[in-house]
């Protein structure tokens, strides 16, 4: 009797030849992109999507042609942050048109699609069992954005993942070699054990880690026009300068957290519109470091 | 999932997907040699699972093809429940009804080219778009208007 290996095809439901054609056009539609940056931590609440979005403007304000997807389908800030939360989508002669923040840059976000009082729902027909298909269904929606919206050329697609170390390793499992890996941690050993288990999960495949960025290191503060200790660490380490960090991976660089920044984030401003400030200018710093690594043909030590 | 008759230790080709019904398709297979059908009967879980791949089920060719799209209870072809605006639907703070815009084939057709998804909100905003313009018809050119006017 034949096995399953001795029989062509699957007698016509053409599923594997449909998810690897889904596979080429999802190739096919990055051609033009120089780099892909996911931005991740593993932890939530470190501050990816604000470092993610400042970090595309600094990059911008480069003159680099810089996209963001929202991979936090569950979760999507960007759209607010980047003031596309009522953007039009438009349909090209194939794709879709990306809605576009005022400063350039390209953004799709679920937020653009669903209002914050709404959680994304996805139709089922094993209703209640949710557990068993919606991680697939995610990654067959971000299948179907990367395939279908118009990336053009660019010079970074930034992924603004969502929380959860396994997460971020399902998403590298997803993007391949191709995307190289940014990590977001705070300074807290909480967060720092979360992202080292981050590390050492992808550091088992083929992507590259960049580095890591410590966000929210003390916070700004505009009256006395200094940076502030924020966290009280057991173990301070002086990650600007290499100190022992326990991640195994380059730091970029420290991003004190600035309550106006905040602020600005909540109503949809650029990084651009604000004024020169120590924040503007460890990202624009930690952008420099970025984009150094991404040329460097060197794996960075782990 | 492959099927073999085993008489005739042939590979069976699939026939028929039937309209699904209570969360379950009926995907009849049968043997090119002998002629004997068969059919999978799924269970919600199993066809929710192949729906979350995103891929369509049906035979190669043929009319009446059924796919797992089609399977939408809202018939919509959208995936999500939650979404703004739904087909048809108003804009959230939007008063009363919108003056109607027609489509030319050629701009429906663009529009067929995008996810469902995102179908309903780009007609939306287009017709909003064309109707702030004094347009009663969305054609292609109010489509590359809208894109350039956004700076897409």
């Amino acid at each position: 009797m034949k096995g399953y290996h001795d029989i062509v095809g699957d007698g016509g439901s053409r599923i594997l030849e449909q998810v690897a054609e889904q596979r080429t056009r999802i190739t096919d539609g990055l051609a033009g992109v120089r780099h892909l940056v996911a931005v991740g931590s593993g932890k939530g609440g470190v501050g990816k999507s604000t470092l993610t979005l400042h970090l595309a403007g600094a990059l911008r304000a480069r003159g680099l042609r810089i996209a963001i997807l929202d991979a936090d389908f569950n979760g999507p800030s960007q759209a607010r942050m980047a003031g596309v939360q009522g953007a039009l989508f438009v349909p090209g002669s194939h794709k879709v048109a990306l809605p576009r923040t005022r400063n350039g840059i390209a953004v799709f976000s679920m937020g653009s699609l669903i209002p914050e009082s709404k959680a994304l729902e996805f139709e089922s027909a094993a209703h209640g069992e949710s557990h068993t298909w919606r991680a697939t269904k995610e990654f067959a929606l971000l299948g179907e954005i990367l395939g279908s919206f118009e990336w053009g050329a660019l010079d970074l697609l930034m992924f603004d993942l969502p929380p959860g170390a396994e997460r971020t390793v399902q998403y590298a499992d997803f993007l391949g070699p191709r995307t190289s890996f940014l990590l977001v941690t705070i300074p807290s050993e909480v967060a720092r054990g979360v992202v080292a288990r981050s590390v050492a999960a992808l550091s088992k495949g083929p992507n590259r880690l960049l580095g890591y960025v410590e966000n929210m290191s003390g916070y700004y503060c505009r009256d006395c026009n200094a940076i502030k200790p924020l966290f009280v660490s057991p173990e301070p380490f002086d990650a600007a300068h290499g100190g022992p960090s326990g991640l195994g991976i380059p730091c970029l660089g420290t991003v004190p957290f600035d309550p106006e920044l905040a602020r600005h984030c909540d109503q949809g401003f650029p990084l651009a519109d604000l004024p020169d400030t120590p924040v503007g200018r460890a990202l624009e710093h930690v952008a420099q470091q970025l984009l150094e690594s991404l040329d460097s043909t060197t794996e960075p030590p782990r | 999932m492959k099927f073999l008759c085993v008489p005739c230790d042939s590979p069976m080709k699939l026939q028929t997907v039937g309209p699904p019904e209570g969360g379950s398709l009926s995907v009849v297979y049968s043997c090119p040699a002998c002629g004997y059908e068969m059919a999978m009967l799924t269970n919600a879980y199993e066809t929710q699972v192949v729906q979350s791949l995103g891929v369509r089920i049906g035979p190669e060719s043929g009319v009446g093809a059924s796919s797992t799209e089609s399977a939408s209870t809202s018939g919509t072809g959208c995936p999500f429940t939650a979404m703004i605006p739904t087909e048809g639907e108003a804009r959230p703070g939007q008063a009363g009804e919108p003056i109607p815009v027609r489509w030319t084939a050629a701009a429906e057709a663009r529009l067929a080219n995008i996810p469902a998804f995102v179908r309903p909100m780009a007609r939306t905003g287009i017709e909003r778009f064309a109707r702030e313009r004094g347009a009663l018809e969305v054609d292609e050119q109010i489509l590359d208007a809208a894109r350039d006017f956004f700076g897409m």
